[in-house]
Formats: structure tokens, sequence, C-alpha cells
């Protein structure tokens, strides 16, 4: 089965170049040219790789690394006109598996392709392009960042969201109220509990039907919160 | 504390905290207390942070006061004595020299200010003639005292705040200016390289067609970047002022006959209509007005292709009024405050090489002849760049 490789750039003299390099690698290629529709792109088929260009209108790389992240593991390479090493760095940070300056070499960009599939190596369904996140009647689009319960779409804040997907990447798994506040807040936070207490709080009116029988989003007294394997 | 004082205190905090500006917000605190609290001068002295010295930065006489106005200089040295010794001084009465009556009878009191927690100022009342003050006044008073250091810190962090955002904006406009530079040049460079670097690959083999397109590519992209430097020189020395201009009368019509001859030469298929009124010669630099129409012509060729360009010239009131139409895509309304815009491109306009430093040169150079131009367009319809110039530009 050939690799298939999703470019992601908004400059057509850029999709060119990559795809015609790949090709004669015998690689399949995907395109989009700004970072919605690469998302779009990359739940409709299996993809193996994603090169991804960090300058794009609507939605750019480090955005869509930041949203492929939160589902798939794929391995990702960063393209970036900016060398700067915050740059790079914000990239790597972000879950992308390595990144390629502008401008490089066609023999290069090929090298750096063989060699993140060769350490991938990894069968399709660990890559597990699990999109959609479906837990009783609460679903999650993590490619679009939307929440439904039942057919109704949920609003939530940045925080809010970050807070569920806690739970969403850890179902079944007990976490503690320092957990939580670390990876949601910040370090400095990690103590202070009443900010979490309010938060599920409002989590809960949000996505239960019962904000006081929680499905989704269950206390385990004194040990911590924990999404359930299977619908309570 | 009863419900009626509660409710009055809340009212005037209210009143107070809404104004922005520090004197305003000081000027209705010492109102709306007046009632409960009478004096007929108030200043507030602050500490200059350089000399040490004192300084007066607010003042108000009010009520029997007005008549002694603005001699500021009898809470001087009781100011400085509450600054020293950091405590609250009540002096009364005390007999103001040259002043007979009541108003040689000045009931003085003085607070020290502190202000972000450091003693830098001093507050004080004056109150000509009786009553003395009695302890209500003197709490009262000191709740003033208080909340005016308040409102001066409030002043000191919103100035600092203002001068942080300027800064932070000039700082994000370098940073913008630079990561722009660099992407820009970058991607022409990106494609020479690439595609070279294509074409050199010892592991394939490029079919004729391939090849050629490349080399296409390589071509030209190695023009657009000697173009984006040529731009980025000229709107460099143009963002200086070390541009030249020469000036000297100029016929506008003849000018803009000559560019469209030389643009029909390269672009025959370009239509171009005249609708010219005679118009006074100006004084203008030639060469660089041509390179404005030229821009505005190779734009329509780019922009527009296979629609035409309609151009049409008017005097009015010492001006004359030059209009570049065409009928073709149109730009966006929401881009079009931009398109005069240093490295400004329309977000999607790839499929035409551009620097995004044309218009921002036109516009300077116009600007230059004391002129102005600007954009009209529907969208689907057309663009018509209109520029004015003055007919008396440039003694």
């Amino acid at each position: 089965m050939p690799k298939r490789i999703l470019i992601v750039d908004d400059e057509p003299r850029y999709l060119r170049l990559l795809e015609a390099n790949l090709r004669t690698e015998g690689y399949e290629v995907a395109t989009a040219q700004d970072g919605v529709q690469a998302l779009d792109v990359f739940s409709a088929q299996p993809i193996d790789l994603v090169l991804l260009d960090v300058m794009m209108p609507r939605l750019d790389g480090f955005g869509v690394c930041q949203r492929l992240r939160e589902f798939s593991n794929v391995p990702i390479v960063i393209l970036t006109a900016r060398g700067e090493e915050q740059d790079r760095v914000r990239g790597l940070d972000l879950g992308a598996d390595d990144y390629l300056v502008k401008p490089f070499s066609a023999t290069e960009l090929l090298a750096r392709v063989r060699a993140v599939l060769r350490r991938a190596h990894t069968p399709t369904e660990v890559t597990g392009q699990a999109r959609f996140f479906v837990h009783g009647d609460l679903k999650i689009d993590f490619a679009r960042a939307e929440v439904w319960r039942g057919e109704e779409p949920v609003s939530l804040s940045a925080t809010e969201y970050r807070l569920l997907l806690q739970f969403t990447h850890h179902v079944g798994k007990i976490l503690t109220s320092e957990d939580l506040l670390t990876s949601v807040w910040g370090a400095e936070y990690k103590n202070d509990k009443e900010i979490l207490w309010v938060s599920i709080a409002r989590l809960r009116q949000k996505l239960e039907s019962d904000a006081h029988a929680p499905h989704h989003i269950v206390t385990r007294s004194g040990l911590g919160y924990l999404m359930p394997p299977v619908e309570a | 504390m009863d419900l009626n004082t509660l409710s009055i205190l809340h009212d005037i905090f209210q009143e107070v905290q809404r104004k922005v500006d520090w004197r305003t917000a000081l000027d209705t605190l010492f109102v709306s207390l007046r009632n409960s609290f009478v004096f007929d001068n108030v200043a507030i002295y602050l500490e200059d942070p350089h000399t040490k010295g004192l300084d007066v930065v607010y003042a108000r006489a009010a009520g029997r006061g007005k008549t002694a106005e603005a001699d500021v200089a009898w809470g001087q040295s009781l100011a400085t004595e509450a600054i020293t010794k950091g405590v609250m001084i009540l002096l009364e009465p005390k007999h103001v020299t040259g002043k007979t009556g009541r108003l040689g009878m000045a009931h003085l009191l003085a607070f020290p200010l502190y202000i972000g927690s450091k003693l830098s100022g001093a507050l004080v009342f004056i109150r000509f003639g009786g009553p003395e003050y009695s302890e209500l006044h003197i709490q009262i008073a000191s709740l003033q005292a208080f909340w005016a250091a308040a409102l001066i810190e409030r002043r000191d962090l919103q100035e600092a705040r203002a001068e942080l955002n300027s800064v932070q904006r000039q700082m994000r406009l370098q940073d913008d200016f630079v990561s722009t530079i660099s992407h820009e040049l970058r991607t022409p460079l990106g494609f020479i390289k690439g595609y070279s670097t294509s074409l050199l690959r010892e592991d394939t083999v490029w079919d004729n067609a391939t090849q050629r397109e490349f080399l296409n590519i390589i071509d030209e992209e190695a023009d657009r970047l000697t173009r984006l430097i040529e731009d980025m020189l000229e709107s460099a020395r143009l963002q200086s002022k070390t541009l030249q201009f020469k000036f000297s009368p100029v016929r506008i019509d003849a000018l803009v006959r000559d560019v469209a001859a030389r643009i029909n030469v390269h672009h025959p298929e370009l239509e171009i209509a005249f609708d010219f009124q005679p118009l006074p010669p100006i004084r203008g630099d030639g060469t660089r007005l041509s390179q404005v129409f030229e821009n505005l012509f190779s734009n329509a060729v780019k922009y527009a292709p296979a629609s035409g360009i309609a151009i049409c010239m008017r005097s009015a009131a010492n001006k004359i009024r030059i209009t570049f139409s065409d009928k073709g895509e149109g730009i966006p309304e929401d881009y079009l405050p931009f398109v005069f815009e240093r490295f400004y491109r329309v977000p999607g306009e790839r499929t035409v090489t551009g620097t995004g430093l044309g218009l921002y040169i036109c516009k300077q150079i116009i600007m230059a002849h004391h002129g102005n131009i600007w954009v009209e367009s529907v969208l689907g319809e057309g663009a018509t760049f209109v520029i004015e110039l003055p007919v008396e530009s440039m003694r």
C-alpha cells in the first residue's frame, strides 16, 4: 500500500513542487490550501503524513497541528519560511515531529519525509483518526472543536473545552484536582480548587441533562473526577 | 454605619469612579462631600521624582476661598511638614499675614498621601474662619485624602499603560515588518531553490514538459525577486524621504498618453479609452508620476485582463482629477482600506505575482505632490483608482 501524504500550503507553486517530487517516490498525495480545508481533507481519508505550511489564511499551521493532535498522532512535518528558533520550538511543542525551513532542497525534503515515516512506522489503526468522540448523548468534533448534546450544539469557553478534553483523553481514569488544574490552568493554579469546582459545575450545566446526577463527568469523593468508560 | 450614610457613600463612589479623567474625578469627590465637610481651598502637592521638590498638581478654591484664590503658597510649608512627619497635621487657627478679618483666620488640615504604598505627597484643606474642625470633619477629610491618593495612583497606572501600549504597538509593527520582509524574500527564493534542486535530482528523470515548466517557474521567480528588491529599495527611499523629486511644469494628459503608448507596445491587447478635458499644467516630477501611471496600467493588465481601461481627466477648483477604471473582478469592500499599505496583498490573491509594494509606492509619490489617491470598487463590476493633484502643486 503506498503511503498517502497530505500537503497543506496556500502557495500553488509549493503544492506543485512537493507533489511532483513526492510522486516520483511512489507516494500518493492529497492537497489543501488552508488550515480548515486541511482538517476536512484529513478526516475524509487515511493519511500517513502531513506536510504543513505555517503561514496560511483562515487557520494557520500551528492551529492545524494543535487540532490534529487532539485526535490523531499522524506524523507532522512543519514547513516554515520563518527560521526563527521560537517558531521551530513552537511547532515541536505543539506536537510536530519535524520541521523544514524554506528554502529547502528537493532531496532534503524527501529524506526528511522518509525518516519521519520510518520513525513513525505505526499501523494506521494507531494513528487512529477518530475525529469524532461520542459519550452517551455527548458528541465532539475535535477537528472543528465543536461540541453537541444530542442535536443541540453546545458553546464552551476555551478553558471549558480544554477541561473537557482532559476527560475525553483519559476515559475511565480518575483525574485529581491537581492534575486538572495543572494541565488546564498551569502549575501555579494547582491548589486553586475553587476555580475547578466552578468550572466543573459550569461544564455539567452545559453537558449533562441533570447537572446533579452527572453521567459524563462524575465525582469520586476524595479522589477526583472521571469520565466513566461506558455511560453510567 | 447606618443605611442612609451607606447609600450616600455608594452614590458618591459610583459618581467619582465613573469619571475617566482624574481631575474631574477629584472635582466630583470634593464637591459631593462639601455638604458634610466645608472647606474653602484644597490643594494636592506631589513630590517631583527627579528634583524631590513639591509640585502643586491640583488646587480648587470653593465658597469663601474664591476671594483668596489661587494663592496656594499657604499650604506649602504644612504639606512639607505632613510629608516629613508622615502624619496628619491640624493647625488652627493660623493667622495669614497680610489678610484681615475672617480671611486672616485660616484653619489648616494636611494629610500625607501614600501612592502605591509610597509616601509621595500631601493634601491640604484650608478653611477661613470657624468653626473649628470636628472629629467627624477630620474623618471625612481623611477619607477624601485616601481616595484622592487612589485616584492619583489610577492616573499613574493609566499613563503607564498608555505608554506601554504604544511601545508594544511600535514593536509589533517592527516585528511584522521584519517577518513580512523575510517571508516575502524567502517565498521566491524557496521556489528557485526547490525547483532547481528538483531538476538536479539524480535519482529521477523528469519529462521535457515538466523540465520546461520548472525552468519557467525558476525564471519567473528570479524576476519576481529582482522586482521585489527594486521595489523595496524604492519604498525604503520614499519612507526615509531620501528620494529626490525634481519638480517642473508637467502636462499630465501628455504624460498619461506617453505611458499608455509604452504599455500598448508590451500589451497590444489592452484597450485604453481616453476622456480628457483640456487641463492646466501642474508642477510635478514627470518621471515619478509616470511610475504611478505605469503601475496602475500594469495592475489593470494583471488583475483585470481583457477588461480594457478607461481614463478620465477633469479639472475642478484648483485640482485635477484622474480616474483609471477597469471592468475586472473588483476588490472586496473589506480590503479596500488596506490596498495602499506596504506589503498588503488582498488575501487569496495568488494567481498573480506581486510584491504588495506597487500601490504603496504610488501613494507615497502622490502624497509628495500634496495630492491624494484612493480606490472605489464594486465587486464583480470593476475598480476605479482616483488621483487628485493640486494645480498649484509645490511652489
